[in-house]
This record gives structure tokens, C-alpha cells and sequence, in this order.
């Protein structure tokens, strides 16, 4: 008896090494171990035999079982392991299936990163209209009556109120800071806002001019405060939009609207300050105007002077973007041309 | 303007260890914009004078001779030459090997070469003046003549650059950056900005010593307010010559053209000191005397070239007895002409008031170097440095001349402004502390005098700063800032207030809207211009009542400002056709009409503008984009967080289709539309073999919630109950009249398809529903659900004759 016990665990473990599928091993179990087993048999045959040879083919095929139910439970993790949720091998280098088109304005993105670096300063986003007056594009901002940016050559006047003066005579904005007495006589002092939006100018257009092009402005007005917290503006903004620091320089420049004004460089990206065609052999490309707000200003805000002070920024954000993905014609922004707009995701 | 180093450096000492790029950047950061560096001698390496030993014809070429020449090397050269002008012992320009020229003195510069010339080696070249950029110094008389040195003090091998005094370095300065600042106008007034920039000496001008009791010239002013100073020098013993080497020099590198010494003369004071000065032959005052009036009714100024400018009684000009001779500060005519049989001048030196010459300049399209200067406003101080300058040159280069008369009538003297500031001031605007001595230094440099009393300085502007320039002590301020350098102070950080926070829900709104276009369901966001070509909104039929137009628009056709977005986007869609068949647009831009919008001030009525909100989807499949630019106006709301848009069929929008358009309604007003676009509309708008789904929608009108509103709900504890219903209803039966007959029964009623099948009886539809119910409290059983759906069944025969189809 012990002979064909030994037999039957080699043929036992045998089938079970054998086995190709789970199937298989569920067969296997009831055939090794079920009621109608070799082994259920030989305990049912044991009656016959002495108690003492008894117990030692008992402990014998509580053995086996267990050994077989170990190699059965093994032999199922291994089969388990093996197995795939595919029916065959796939093509691994076919791509995936494309998730929904569609993209920001390269311009509009460039927008919501400022405002994201602004928010966290604390400004409020202002937005004005794109049709204003002369009175708030230029008298309120110091522009002397006869500036030549007042005549149709530079500014679209809308037909019918261009030989009007002041409040009359109406034109699409040639710059956002006319928006800034807007926000001021509405709101008061002290103010930290940005107001981003479209300007029109009279201009015959190439790869670097436009007719409608997109600026975004910020402004600071508060009781003592220095010129000199603009330039932490001014880096916090370049960081933002070229994801590390920026070497700029401020220089002197002159706007109706600021007393000092200054223009502000950065360092250009395309040869690296070293100079190319791009920054005009310099390694300098004039980014963003700004300055001081004149006392002029402040006082068609209706805010005196001697108490009040401040200072703008104006980012051209046609150019920033130009500089943040190498575009080399301004007028692809206004192009709708979906080649040009697919490379923005 | 350009800028000669070399005149700097006369007014200014200058540390020595300078670079002229240092020089530059400098200045940009402080002062004006320099655009260029230019060494000028670059140009001119490694041309030099020869002198010819030997002329031989050349034995294969008629116009060519051979010219055997010293060119200051061991050995003479050869050089070959086609030249109508050369004999043995001229004195010429050789461009050696290597050097650049003009060929006949067009194009770009080409390099010269060792060369055989029909045979014979040619060591370069013997050069015309426009080869070799010396027109202005040799200018030629006819095409075929080389420069010939004769009489001007050289030797061979001297390189031609300082023959004619051209080691120097000009800085050209952007004029737009000088445009506030009249006392740039020149030399002297860079100088003196340099001085302040380096704290180096300004040197004075040198005086001129005028004899007492000349007798007077008469001059008569008869508009006071525009003519606000006006010397006259008459001087003898001045005729028509040639300026020397180093003045003609410096206008060349200044830009100007040399004429003949007194017009040099003026040219030159201009450039150095930036007052504009003029010469009138004497003997072409008629009645020798000066007006200075208002031009007459229809009077005419007679030029040079014979030609006549037509003048109004606004502009003023400087006359005779008799006739204009000149406009005043801007230009002159024929009758002020230094010519060959000139024997003596009558000099003017003037200010003319800034706006007169603005108003009547803006009628020339031209600027001239003088109007230039007078309209940015210039202090009548300086007339004192263009007579002294002028008057001291006129002795040096026409030592015989002797001054017969004089005038100054000096109306209006330019007054100094005076400008109180205080240390706290600087202190708070600045950032810094600057010390006091510093703040001296500078101003003093720049030309303020001024004292500093008990924390505060009193302060006199320089005149030729006063014109309008500084006037406030913010001017002050800048100057000081400037001169130490915006990039001298340190950044400030800047403090954020907690009380003022900012949460603007319509931007985020804004935000949300647009990124769930393009991000959620793949639109591209294009820009448009304000100007729409009328083709588009003619093709959109949008009428154009109430539109604005430009007074001067890009292009004729451009003129009006958009009403709407569809014609903009309509242009978008056939331009893009040419390249995809299939793609989604949207637009979110302000929209303009005639009204009343009053957004500031009562006095300042805009038109009404409306921030609007445009999408498309292009493709072959009408109904399919139909649904599915319905779907995502509809599911915008939860997505955007914002309050809930819907349905009605009202009016239909221009360039609908009749048989597909929705308006967009919020709180019961119509904000927007949606349809399918017409076929006719398709047509004129070149839009071919595809169609077009359009929305457009009032943006204002959208309001975003103030946060997060929907509620929570608990979540059941039994099983949802779904179930598919296939009804065959008549083809006119709408999806909401199904649903609004039985949605009151279940929990949800929702939309699977629709079917026109041939298995579909003629002129039914099949519609698919599936419809979820449950009990509250216990499990439906399976009689429940099966009565439930049977009165659903009934409900919809009665209603809308709905049959259970069977499969």
C-alpha cells in the first residue's frame, strides 16, 4: 500500500507540473483530492488494516494532500502570473488613441500666466473697453495738445467724431494706460491692479509691426513707495514667463504719462546677450516701457500728487511671446491660420 | 543725430580709460538711446594716398593707362587705370588689396584685389570719390575723373582716413529718445551730460568780443509772441569758399552735406551748440532791413530751385522791405543764397516760438534740421552761444571780415523755473538715502544752481532745461535718478495687504469658458481684427445698421468695426478650409454699436460695447455637429460653474439655417444663438463641401457662480432601476414632449437615439429612452417595475400615440 501511495504522489505531482491552465488545476484538485480520488479510496480501504499501519498510511496521505495542495496553490499563482488580458501579443509601437484638440491663444496663455504671478502679488485684474475717448487715451495722461500720436495717422478716430475734440472724439485705444484714470477715478487709492487687453495703431504693418497687437499693463498706487519696487514687477514677471531669471536693465525713457520713465531691457534669449540679428547686435531687446506716474495723471485721477505716487509697467505681450517660442512675424497672431495655432498646446 | 566723439571731447575731459562702447551704454541707461557705434575710419582701411611716378598707355586697352605709384612701400606699384585725369606727379587715392569700395559708387562694398587687367597686374586701385565715400571732400566734375589730392598737404602711404580727419567714433543716437529734450539738440548739450554721467569738467564756450557802439541793424519784430529773440550781424568781406578739412570733416560725420564756408559755418554752430542759424547775402535785403511778421494773404516764398511755397497769415517769415525771405525757423528761400558774387552777410540768430513752428511744419512733410530743434522749444539764452561760436568762426576762416552792424531785440528772455524739494521727498520717492552732496554734484553737473536750507532744496532750472522739460520737482527727481542710473538701486520688495484680497469671478468665468473649449473640447482660439472685410458681413447678412466705422481704416474695405463675431469667424473657416477638413473655432472678443455708454464720466459717451463669445464646428456631418455644439453649450454651465442657459426656437439668426437654429435664453432674454449655417450664407462666404455649426453668445450676460452650488446627495441605498425604451412615434414628435410627459413618474428620463430605419414604418421614428427608477425605502419588485413601465407606455400612447416597438 505504501508502494502505490508512493506512486501516486509521483504521478500526482506530476499531472499537477504538467498542468497548462487554471481549468486544468480545478481538475486536477478533484481528481488528487476529491471524493472519488486514489487517495479517498485508499482511506476508504484502510478498515482492513491493523490500527498501527493504519495510522501511518493516515498520516502518509494527509500528507500527500497537503503536499499536493501546496503544489496546486503554487502552480496556480504561477499560471496566474503568466496569464494575459490579451488574446494575443499587440503592437506595441501603433501610438495612442489622440486625446481632444484644442489650444489657447499663445497670447491668451501668455495672459493667464501673468495673471497668475500678479494674483499671487495681489492685483486685481481690470479690464477696459476697447473703444475709449480722447480725453482718457491722451489729456488725462499728460499728452501735450498737439502730440502727434493724437492725429489719424497713428490712432483709428471712428468716423464721424475725428474732428471733435476731448470726451467727443472717439477712438479704438492706441495703449491700455488710459484705463489706469478709469480704474483710479472709479476705485480711489491706494490701487494695485493689472489691466490686460488689445491697442490699435495706425501703422503699416511687417514681421515685426502690427496694427492690433496686445499689451498688459500694471499699476501701483500707494503712499510711499519707491521706483525702485518695479523691479521686483519687472522680475517676478520674466521669471514667470521664461521659467527662470532674466538679466534686465532699466534705462532712461521718456512717456507723457511718468516723470522718471524708463525703459526696460532684457538680456536677449536668442544669442544670449552676446549679439545677433534678433537684438540688433546690442544683446538687449526692449521689453516692457514704464516709470514713474506723472503728477499730471494723478491729478485728472482726481488724487493729489504730494500724498500719491506710483508706477506703471506696459509689456508688449506680442513680443514677450515672440521671444517665448521664436515666432518671427507678429501678424500669425491675428492670422487665425490653425498651422500656425496647432503648435500651441 | 550723430554724435563725433572727437567734438565731445573738445567741451569735455573725459576719463581717459573710457571705451567708446562704454561710452554708449552709458549714455543709453542714463540719457538717450545710442543705437550704433560707428568707427568711422572703418570704412576707409586701407586706402591711402599714392602718388603717381609714371603713366604709360595701357598696350591692350585704349581707355586704360598704367600708372607706376608710390604708395609709401618699398617699392612703387603698378596699378592700372581707366581715370581722365591722371598725370605724373598727381597726388590720388589707392585703395590697396583688401580695402572696400563702391563700385562707380553704387551697391554694396566690394573687396579689392590683386588683379591682371587685360594682361597687365594691377595693385589695386586708383579711386573716384564715390568709390571711396569722398564725394563730399573731392566732389567730382565729371564720371570718368579719379580724386586728384592737389594742394592738400600729404604724403604716399598716408591713410586717407586722417587726411580728412575721420579717426573718430560717431554714436548715433535714436532721435525718438531726444524728443523731450531740446538741450540735446547738439554737441555741447551731450557734453554736458556726459560731464554729470562722469563728474568730469564741462569746458565754457568761448566768448566773442563784439566792438561797442556798433551802429544798429534795423530789424523790426512785429509778432512778439512768436519771434522771442532776433540778432542780426552784418558782416563784410564774406564770399563763396570752400570750409576747411576738419569742418567739413565734422558735418560729414554728422551727417551733413558741405556747401561752402558761411553755410558750413551755420551747419556746423547747429551741430555744435543746437542752435539753428542762418545767412542772407546782404545786398538781397532790399531796403536793409529785417521784419519779422506774419506771411501776407496768398503770399508766396520763392526758392532755391525756383519752385514756390504757398503761405498762410498763420506762418510767420522773416522779410525785407518788400518780400519773404525766408520761413521763419524752418526754411529759406532764394533770396538768403550764398552765391559767387555774395561780398558780405547779414547773419541771423533767432528763437522762434515753438508752436508757431510746429503749426505751420505740420503742413511740410519734410522736417528740416532747424524746425527740428525750434519746435521742441529751445531757450532764447542760447542765441548768445550761436553768436559767439558763429562770429568766432567767421573770424577764423574769413580773417578779414569785419562786423558793420548789429541788432538783439529780445522781446521774451526764456525764464528759469524754480522748484522747491525736500530731502523726505527724494528720501521716500527714490528709496534710498542719496547724500546731499551727491544730489549737489549732479545738479550742479546738469546746470541747476541751487541752495539747500534746513532739509530742503531751492532750486533754479537752467534755462535750456526750462522750456518745458523741468517744471516739477518729479522732473528733478528723474534727473537724479537717471544720472546715478536706474540700475543703481536695489529692487524693494513690495507688500502684499491681506485685507485685499482678490477673487473676481467674471475673469475666472472668462477662464473657465475658454479652457473648456479648448481644452475639454478641443477648439482652437483664434484672434481677429476689430475691421472686418465687408465681403464677410455681407455674406453673414448681418445688417450693418448702428455699425461703427474708422475715420482712416487700414484699407478701404476694412472700414467697419465688428458687430458681431460670425463674419470674423466666417473668414477663419474658409481660410483654414484650404488646409482641414474638420476643426473647431472659437473667438471671445468685444463687440461694438452705436448708443449710449456713459462708463466714466457724463461727458464721455461711448458706443456700446459687449464682450461676446463665438465657436464653431466644420465638418461634413449637419446633424452630427448640429448635437454636438449643442452639447457643449449645454453642459457649459456644470463645467464652468456658472448659472444655467436654455432652449427656444425665436428668432432666426441671419446666416441660420430655417430648419436648425436654437436661441440661447437666460433667465428668459435671449443671449445668444446656435444653428447650423445657411447654405447661401456657406456660398458668399466661400465656404464649399462641408458645413458649419455656429454659436454665438453674449458673454456679459453669463454669471458665474459665486462658488460651488451644487448640493450633496445621499447615496441610495438600493439598487437604481434602468430600463431601455424602443417607442415608434410620428416623425413631427419632439424629444421634450416625450419627456415632459413622463419625467414626473421616474427619477430620470434620459435620451439614448433615435432611429429612421427601413424597418420604421413610413413616416414614424423610433426613439430610444432609458428611463431609471427606484422605491423609496424598499427594492422594486419585478410586478412594480412592469407595472410602472406599462403606465409609462399608456401615458405616452395617449399623449403622443407612442407604440412599444417590437424587435
Amino acid at each position: 500500500m505504501k508502494e502505490n501511495l508512493e506512486k501516486i504522489k509521483v504521478e500526482g505531482l506530476e499531472s499537477i507540473n504538467n498542468a497548462k491552465d487554471l481549468n486544468e488545476i480545478e481538475n486536477l484538485r478533484k481528481s488528487l483530492m476529491g471524493k472519488k480520488s486514489k487517495l479517498s479510496e485508499i482511506l476508504k480501504s484502510m478498515g482492513t488494516l491493523p490500527s498501527d499501519e493504519k495510522k501511518a498510511i493516515g498520516i502518509l496521505t494527509t500528507e500527500i494532500k497537503t503536499l499536493f495542495e501546496d503544489q496546486l496553490k503554487e502552480k496556480e499563482e504561477q499560471l496566474i502570473a503568466s496569464m494575459s488580458v490579451l488574446d494575443e501579443p499587440i503592437d506595441l509601437s501603433i501610438p495612442g488613441k489622440k486625446v481632444s484638440e484644442g489650444a489657447l491663444h499663445p497670447i491668451t496663455q501668455m495672459r493667464y500666466d501673468l495673471n497668475e504671478a500678479f494674483l499671487s502679488l495681489g492685483f486685481e485684474i481690470y479690464s477696459e473697453d476697447d473703444i475709449s475717448s480722447e480725453k482718457y487715451a491722451f489729456d488725462n495722461l499728460n499728452f501735450a495738445k498737439d502730440h502727434p500720436a493724437r492725429q489719424s495717422m497713428d490712432t483709428y478716430w471712428i468716423e464721424g467724431t475725428e474732428e471733435k475734440e476731448g470726451a467727443e472724439r472717439i477712438c479704438l485705444r492706441p495703449h491700455l494706460t488710459g484705463g489706469s484714470v478709469r480704474y483710479l477715478l472709479k476705485h480711489g487709492a491706494p490701487a494695485r491692479f493689472v489691466y490686460p487687453g488689445g491697442a490699435f495703431r495706425n501703422e503699416t504693418t511687417d514681421a515685426r509691426h502690427e496694427r492690433a497687437f496686445y499689451q498688459y499693463e500694471a499699476l501701483i498706487v500707494d503712499k510711499n513707495i519707491s521706483f525702485s519696487s518695479g523691479m521686483v514687477m519687472i522680475q517676478t514677471i520674466l521669471e514667470k514667463v521664461f521659467g527662470r531669471k532674466i538679466n534686465t536693465r532699466m534705462r532712461e525713457g521718456f512717456f507723457p504719462f511718468t516723470e522718471p520713465g524708463y525703459e526696460i531691457d532684457m538680456e536677449c534669449l536668442v544669442c544670449g546677450g552676446k549679439g545677433c540679428k534678433v537684438c540688433n547686435h546690442n544683446g538687449w531687446i526692449e521689453v516692457m516701457p514704464g516709470g514713474v506716474i506723472h503728477p499730471n495723471v494723478l491729478k485728472s485721477a482726481g488724487l493729489d500728487p504730494e500724498e500719491w505716487t506710483g508706477f506703471y509697467i506696459n509689456i508688449g505681450l506680442d513680443r514677450l511671446v515672440m521671444m517665448r517660442y521664436g515666432v518671427d512675424d507678429v501678424r500669425l497672431f491675428h492670422s487665425a491660420d490653425l498651422r500656425f495655432l496647432k503648435q500651441f498646446k | 543725430m550723430r554724435v563725433s566723439l572727437n567734438l565731445i571731447k573738445k567741451y569735455v575731459d573725459l576719463p581717459s580709460d573710457l571705451t567708446d562702447e562704454q561710452i554708449a551704454y552709458d549714455m543709453t541707461l542714463r540719457t538717450v538711446e545710442v543705437e550704433k557705434v560707428e568707427k568711422v575710419a572703418d570704412k576707409f582701411h586701407d586706402i591711402v594716398v599714392g602718388k603717381i611716378l609714371e603713366v604709360k598707355q595701357h598696350p591692350n586697352a585704349d581707355r586704360l593707362k598704367i600708372c607706376l605709384t608710390d604708395i609709401g612701400e618699398e617699392c612703387p606699384v603698378q596699378i592700372v587705370c581707366g581715370g581722365s585725369n591722371l598725370y605724373e606727379g598727381e597726388y590720388v587715392v589707392v585703395s590697396k588689396p583688401g580695402a572696400e569700395v563702391v563700385w562707380h559708387g553704387e551697391g554694396e562694398p566690394v573687396k579689392v584685389e590683386k588683379v591682371k587687367m587685360r594682361g597687365e597686374s594691377s595693385y589695386g586701385m586708383i579711386c573716384a570719390a564715390s568709390e571711396v565715400y569722398l564725394n563730399d571732400f573731392f566732389p567730382a566734375h565729371c564720371e570718368t575723373e579719379i580724386v586728384d589730392l592737389k594742394g592738400i598737404d600729404c604724403k604716399p602711404g598716408e591713410a586717407i582716413a586722417s587726411l580728412i580727419d575721420m579717426n573718430d567714433t560717431v554714436l548715433e543716437i535714436d532721435n525718438k529718445s531726444l524728443s523731450n529734450r531740446p538741450d540735446l539738440w547738439g554737441h555741447y548739450g551731450i557734453a554736458r551730460e556726459l560731464s554729470a554721467i562722469y563728474n568730469a569738467p564741462l569746458r565754457k564756450l568761448e566768448k566773442f568780443n563784439l566792438e561797442p557802439n556798433l551802429p544798429k541793424y534795423n530789424v523790426e519784430i512785429k509778432e512778439m509772441q512768436k519771434c522771442n529773440r532776433y540778432v542780426a550781424v552784418e558782416i563784410d568781406g564774406i564770399y563763396e569758399k570752400e570750409s576747411p578739412m576738419w569742418m567739413k570733416s565734422l558735418l560729414v560725420k554728422a551727417g551733413q552735406r558741405p556747401i561752402n564756408a558761411i553755410v558750413d559755418i551755420t551747419n556746423y554752430v547747429m551741430m555744435a551748440v543746437g542752435q539753428p542759424l542762418h545767412a542772407f547775402d546782404k545786398t538781397h535785403v532790399n531796403g536793409e532791413k529785417i521784419i519779422v511778421r506774419n506771411a501776407r494773404e496768398n503770399e508766396e516764398l520763392l526758392l532755391l530751385d525756383n519752385n514756390t511755397l504757398n503761405l498762410t497769415k498763420d506762418d510767420l517769415v522773416i522779410s525785407d522791405e518788400n518780400d519773404a525771405m525766408a520761413l521763419a525757423g524752418i526754411r529759406g528761400g532764394k533770396k538768403d543764397s550764398i552765391l559767387p558774387d555774395t561780398t558780405g552777410i547779414v547773419l541771423e540768430v533767432a528763437n522762434f516760438s515753438a508752436g508757431t513752428i510746429r503749426k505751420t511744419g505740420k503742413r511740410f512733410a519734410e522736417k528740416t534740421d532747424a524746425s527740428i530743434r525750434y519746435e521742441k522749444g529751445i531757450d532764447t539764452q542760447r542765441v548768445d552761444d550761436g553768436v559767439n561760436l558763429a562770429l568766432n568762426l567767421i573770424k577764423e576762416l574769413f580773417p578779414e571780415s569785419t562786423i558793420i552792424k548789429y541788432a538783439d531785440i529780445y522781446p521774451n528772455p526764456t525764464q528759469n523755473s524754480v522748484i522747491e524739494l525736500t530731502q523726505d521727498f527724494l528720501d521716500v520717492r527714490l528709496g534710498k538715502k542719496i547724500p546731499t552732496q551727491k544730489i549737489e554734484q549732479i545738479l550742479k553737473s546738469l546746470g541747476y544752481d541751487l541752495t539747500y536750507d534746513n532739509n530742503k532744496y531751492n532750486i533754479i532750472v537752467p534755462t535750456w532745461r526750462s522750456t518745458g522739460d523741468v517744471s516739477l520737482k518729479d522732473d528733478v527727481m528723474g534727473d537724479i535718478a537717471r544720472i546715478l542710473s536706474f540700475d543703481s538701486f536695489e529692487p524693494k520688495p513690495i507688500n502684499v495687504s491681506m485685507y485685499n484680497s482678490v477673487i473676481q469671478n467674471n475673469f475666472l468665468l472668462d477662464k473657465r469658458i475658454r479652457e473648456y473649449l479648448a481644452f475639454r473640447c478641443g477648439f482652437y482660439e483664434i484672434y481677429t481684427y476689430p475691421w472686418i472685410e465687408e465681403k464677410f458681413i455681407k455674406a453673414s447678412k448681418i445688417d450693418l445698421k448702428n455699425a461703427l466705422k474708422l475715420a482712416t481704416p487700414p484699407a478701404p474695405d476694412l472700414a467697419y468695426l465688428r458687430k458681431s463675431l460670425i463674419p470674423g469667424m466666417l473668414e477663419a473657416i474658409s481660410k483654414n478650409l484650404r488646409y482641414y477638413d474638420n476643426f473647431k473655432l472659437f473667438e471671445s472678443k468685444q463687440v461694438y454699436e452705436k448708443g449710449d455708454y456713459r462708463p466714466s464720466s457724463d461727458d464721455e459717451i461711448l458706443p456700446i460695447q459687449s464682450n461676446y463669445l463665438t465657436g464653431c464646428i466644420v465638418g461634413k456631418d449637419a446633424k452630427g455637429i448640429f448635437y454636438e455644439l449643442k452639447g457643449i453649450i449645454e453642459n457649459m454651465p456644470r463645467y464652468c460653474h456658472m448659472e444655467d442657459l436654455s432652449w427656444e426656437q425665436g428668432e432666426k439668426p441671419s446666416w441660420a439655417d430655417n430648419n436648425a437654429y436654437l436661441n440661447i435664453m437666460k433667465d428668459n432674454v435671449n443671449i445668444g444663438s446656435l444653428g447650423l449655417v445657411s447654405i447661401q450664407v456657406m456660398q458668399e462666404a466661400k465656404i464649399k463641401r462641408t458645413n458649419v455649426a455656429l454659436f454665438e453668445i453674449n458673454f456679459d450676460k453669463l454669471k458665474a457662480y459665486d462658488s460651488r452650488t451644487n448640493k450633496y446627495e445621499r447615496l441610495p441605498e438600493l439598487p437604481l432601476v434602468e430600463k431601455d425604451l424602443s417607442i415608434l412615434v410620428d416623425k413631427n414628435v419632439g424629444w421634450s414632449s416625450i419627456v415632459n410627459d413622463i419625467k414626473h413618474l421616474v427619477k430620470e428620463v434620459e435620451f439614448v437615439d433615435e432611429y429612421n430605419g427601413n424597418q420604421i414604418p413610413e413616416g414614424k421614428k423610433s426613439v430610444t429612452l432609458k428611463i431609471r427608477m427606484i422605491n423609496e425605502g424598499t427594492t422594486m419588485t419585478s410586478e412594480q417595475i412592469t407595472e410602472k413601465i406599462n403606465n409609462i407606455l399608456n401615458i405616452l400612447k395617449e399623449k403622443c400615440g407612442a407604440e412599444l416597438r417590437v424587435e
